[in-house]
């Protein structure tokens, strides 16, 4: 038996030898699986009630970072209806997909759901998974506007909307103070702010390319300022105007413009590693959302932050908004009355108040402030000059999506494998295959 | 269980025990049938409908085939994503399977320590992919991470890079971190296959005035072909199913610039949408691609297995 | 075969830079868990300055990581139970006895090798969801030892082939049953190759996420990955809670490969009396 001798490479493993031990009784192992399923026909959330009044709903969200804070707001809704109770559970945002998804897929899934706004929620819908919310106490209140992130082509509306985002660009007070520099009010003061910080050793923007979403984003931004606002949108949205129109490539053109303002390895930088540097005081200027407020406030309380609209060719400044994820009814929910129910509340202001303080977010539900100033300001510059972010409210079709399309060229440019022009053809060319005005 | 019952029947074993018999390759075969290939097989069937969103639509035949390699971007993407993962089969037979048959080849020699080297290369392997692909993302950092800042120290700071950031030196990063992965798996199938080589045959060779590059490629390297064709095949299943990793590292846009793109990251992108929750899910297209996949893996490894085993059989 | 002493050293420089190249990495990641968050951006390769098991101590009030590692524990060990049996059992049979459909059979279980199994994820989540298993470990346990059948199947086939058919023969001679020759008498012969099953096997089924991210939602039933990736999304820019998080994932499954392994230096040299 010397032969076999070599392969004996793991032959004594501890994990061997209780495997081992264990088969003397088990030879006959699948009755023991079966036996198993027998016993846990249990259904994840949603059939916990059994006979009791008691309900337990169960709730899906891509917001980990807000777990702690919706415990709050659910405590708030579980006092006054002690029927019901709520299990929050929020996965990671990139995996958030497909999770629900499949379970969609296969007829379970929570009964409460975070919708993605725009095409990728409403998708949903069309697939017959969303109860319709037309009904539903206090939806009036929201305006046309902000409800269209959660409105089907059939009309109804399946999701009540939860906060507007906003994106705009932060910065330091303290480091913009001690080099004499003030809030830009245009693109060329924008750009000499940017070259005083280099000169001055600050890196100007925390800037990261690996991401391609944060590229969209800070193009959202950006590009309102060189096409003026909504004028432009409306343009693109009745085929006056396209990707390739002037002023679009204009604002592309400006990203890479941004180039030289942007810390070394720009294109290796997640969203973690800009972030750090902004809240660490060692970038002056940070593009990102309303959601990073919170965020970069706990990470430095100390942090002198402000933030500027983009200030617009035409002399005014524009602050680019959409409406973020909206909560909606899963149509194959056993408990659609309580679940409705918790709808309701979310469409009350109370909810609101609750939020908006809670998160520092615009909330979405008309007439809400909270305490702190900087969402204040956010929430009023959205009520009275606001564009819509074009790729995610406009664009987020196509297969893969003119959003996709367009972050990932950005990605090329800043590689320098795409030239502007390119990539305004390349955003071009991806809103042709599916979007009806530029479709002949 | 069972066995003191069988004993009982000896005498009649030969009708019975032939019966029973058949029992043996049941649980294997139950288990596999229903959880593997019972849920591909439906997947296979979704490849041919039409799907809008997570709906199933109508059947619509070989479409999503013809649009996978007909119509941009989805062909361009394909064929990229295609000569990702050929690259990453070459570059990890090479590297990690060079490397490792070199340090097998050392430790079959008695190099001393011999049990604390096979620990030692195993040991990243015993790691999630999760953690693999965060350890590495935090090591690979282009401003704090452990890489650069060891270049640095080294004077060599013009070598630094956004290692996964810049398109160049991406995918190489990660199928080097692959590589890191999985070289102790290596280093012990080639090990196994060189401490089955007969030692009367070695000896033999040697009488025979065989030493060195002779030896290795006339003697040892023929003989150990059985562990060197089955490491080739789970390298190139594991290259072209090359996923997890990826994914930990760049997420499912393959990024930057679809430098890093699989077919397998490619597939779970069609089928399950991309990362931050834009995109279109297209369940149609993503199983058509898994059809493919399933094929060429499939084909190719058949093919190779054959060949060993008739090899195998000419012994 | 005499190499020169230059050789020889060259030769155990190429050896030992490999074992640093393998295993810097992992005391990186258990350095930088002792470490605070400045030290790591600060002075990112030196040892800790300051030990500090503080980051354990949050990392372990912030997830409930005793229940990850109890969860992790039940479906790895019980999925390589039953993967180790069952692919046994089948590979006796389809090594040691040749009819018509073997070949036929052999090669169905080998085409498991080949099926990315994620492929296949939508069906199986309405299987998993008609016998009632969501959200139980059961869930996890049938896919991992499904999946890893192919596998094992293929090693131990080729194993049993290796063995002399005289063994069986002599031991039917002394009245044995197909059952009783392969328990008593070839089970015990093949134990190298199902170590290799069980490792193999075991590390799979310890380290994937992504089956429980979309069968388990309870936190109470999460295995150890997907417990850390919501830390990881939670946490970001704690950098030493997550080397701490990444540190504890790790740190069982290099526990017990450790002791196994010693195990094995014992079973080779208990190998070489015989």
């Amino acid at each position: 038996m010397r032969r076999y001798r070599s392969r004996a490479f793991v032959s004594a493993m501890l994990t061997a030898m209780l495997v081992l031990a264990g088969c003397s009784g088990g030879t006959n192992s699948s009755p023991a699986g079966d036996g198993q399923s027998g016993g846990q026909t249990g259904n994840p959330g949603s059939s916990a009630g059994g006979g009791a009044e008691q309900v337990t709903l169960s709730m899906h969200s891509w917001r980990v970072e807000d777990a702690e804070g919706y415990k709050k707001i659910i405590q708030a809704f579980e006092a006054e209806n002690p029927g019901i109770k709520i299990d929050f559970k929020p996965f990671k945002a990139t995996e958030y997909n497909t999770i629900l998804n499949t379970a969609l897929q296969s007829d379970s899934g929570p009964d409460i759901l975070q919708l993605r706004p725009y095409a990728p929620g409403i998708s949903l819908a069309e697939a017959g998974h969303l109860e319709p919310l037309d009904q539903l106490p206090g939806i009036e209140n929201f305006s046309k506007d902000v409800l269209a992130a959660s409105t089907g082509k059939d009309g109804k509306v399946y999701g009540v909307p939860l906060s507007l985002n906003s994106t705009q660009i932060y910065y330091n007070k303290k480091l913009f103070e001690q080099n004499g520099l003030s809030e830009p009010k245009s693109w060329d003061e924008l750009i000499n702010t940017a070259k005083t910080l280099k000169d001055k050793g600050v890196v100007p923007f925390a800037f990261g390319a690996k991401e391609g979403w944060l590229l969209s984003l800070s193009h959202g931004v950006i590009a309102p300022g060189t096409y003026n606002g909504n004028a432009f949108v409306g343009k693109i949205l009745n085929g006056e105007a396209d990707f390739t129109s002037p002023e679009f490539v204009k604002s592309i053109q400006r990203m890479q413009e941004l180039v030289p303002y942007f810390p070394e390895n720009f294109v290796g930088l997640d969203l973690n590693d800009t972030r750090t540097m902004f809240f660490t005081e060692k970038a002056a200027m940070f593009i990102n959302g309303s959601f990073e407020l919170e965020g970069l406030q706990k990470m430095n309380p100390d942090l002198p932050l402000d933030f500027f609209p983009m200030p617009t060719d035409d002399g005014k400044t524009v602050l680019t908004t959409w409406v973020d994820g909206s909560y909606a009814v899963n149509a194959k929910s056993k408990h659609k009355a309580e679940a409705l129910k918790f709808l309701e509340f979310m469409a009350s202001k109370k909810f609101g108040e609750l939020f908006a303080n809670e998160f520092k977010r615009i909330s979405a539900i008309p007439g809400v402030t909270t305490s702190d100033p900087l969402v204040n300001k956010m929430a009023e510059l959205s009520a009275s000059s606001s564009t819509p972010y074009l790729m995610v409210v406009h664009f987020a079709e196509g297969n893969p999506t003119t959003k996709q399309t367009l972050e990932n060229a950005l990605q090329g440019m800043y590689l320098n494998k795409l030239t502007p022009e390119q990539v305004s053809q390349e955003v071009q060319k991806s809103a042709a295959s599916w979007f009806p005005t530029f479709k002949k | 269980m069972g066995v003191p019952e069988r004993e009982h029947v000896q005498p009649k074993r030969k009708s019975k025990a032939r019966w029973l018999l058949h029992l043996f390759p049941l649980p294997a075969f139950i288990l596999y049938t229903l959880f593997v290939v019972y849920p591909i097989l439906s997947a296979f069937t979704y490849s041919m409908y039409e799907w809008k969103g997570i709906a199933r639509g109508a059947f619509v035949g070989l479409q999503n085939f013809l649009t996978l390699f007909q119509v941009e971007p989805f062909n361009k993407l394909f064929w990229n994503a295609f000569g990702h993962n050929v690259i990453y089969f070459l570059v990890e037979m090479v590297v990690q399977n060079g490397i490792a048959f070199i340090l097998a080849f050392l430790i079959y020699r008695k190099i001393r320590g011999a049990g604390f080297l096979k620990i030692a290369y195993f040991m990243p392997r015993l790691l999630s992919v999760i953690v693999v692909g965060f350890l590495w993302k935090l090591i690979l950092n282009p401003n704090y991470g452990a890489l650069n800042t060891f270049l640095a120290k080294l004077g060599l700071e013009e070598w630094a890079k956004p290692w996964l950031g810049d398109p160049d030196t991406a995918l190489l990063a990660i199928i080097l971190v692959n590589c890191w992965f999985g070289i102790g798996f290596a280093v012990l199938i080639f090990l196994a296959g060189l401490q089955s080589i007969p030692e009367e045959l070695i000896e033999a060779a040697r009488l025979d005035g065989a030493k060195g590059i002779t030896m290795l490629g006339r003697i040892i390297l023929p003989l150990m072909m059985p562990s060197i064709t089955i490491m080739t095949i789970f390298t190139f299943i594991q290259a072209f199913e090359a996923f997890e990793l990826v994914y930990a590292m760049q997420g499912s846009m393959g990024e930057p610039f679809h430098s890093t793109d699989t077919l397998a990251v490619y597939f779970y992108r069609l089928a399950f949408s991309g990362s931050g929750g834009a995109g279109d899910v297209s369940i149609g297209l993503g199983s058509a691609l898994a059809v493919v996949l399933f094929f060429i893996v499939a084909s190719v490894s058949a093919f190779s297995l054959r060949v060993m085993r008739k090899r195998e059989i000419q012994h | 075969m005499r190499a020169g002493i230059g050789r020889r050293s060259l030769q155990y420089l190429f050896a030992y830079l490999f074992v640093l190249v393998a295993l810097y990495p992992i005391v990186l990641m258990v350095s930088s868990s002792v470490k605070t968050n400045a030290e790591i951006f600060t002075s990112p390769l030196a040892l800790p300055k300051t030990f500090s098991l503080d980051t354990y101590r949050k990392l372990w009030e912030v997830v409930p990581f005793a229940d990850f590692l109890m969860n992790s524990v039940v479906v790895s060990v019980t999925s390589v139970l039953l993967i180790t049996v069952t692919s046994a059992m089948a590979a006796f049979y389809l090594a040691r006895f040749s009819y018509r459909w073997t070949g036929l059979l052999y090669f169905f279980f080998l085409l498991g090798l080949m099926i990315p199994i994620k492929l296949g994820i939508v069906p199986l989540f309405l299987l998993m969801k008609k016998l009632g298993l969501l959200n139980s470990l059961w869930s996890l346990i049938l896919i991992y030892t499904a999946s890893g059948i192919p596998i094992s199947v293929f090693i131990l086939t080729g194993f049993f082939r290796t063995l002399p058919v005289e063994l069986e023969e002599a031991a039917r001679i002394d009245g044995c049953n197909h059952f009783q020759v392969f328990w008593r008498v070839l089970l015990p012969l093949i134990r190298p190759a199902l170590g290799t099953v069980v490792i193999i096997n075991f590390i799979h089924a310890w380290n994937d996420f992504f089956f429980p991210l979309i069968f388990i939602q309870d936190e109470a039933l999460k295995t150890i990955p997907v417990g850390m990736m919501v830390l990881f999304g939670e946490y970001e820019t704690d950098w030493s809670l997550l080397f701490a998080g990444l540190t504890l994932s790790a740190l069982p499954m290099i526990a017990v490969f450790l002791i196994a392994s010693r195990q094995f230096m014992e079973g080779l040299t208990a190998g070489a009396v015989k």
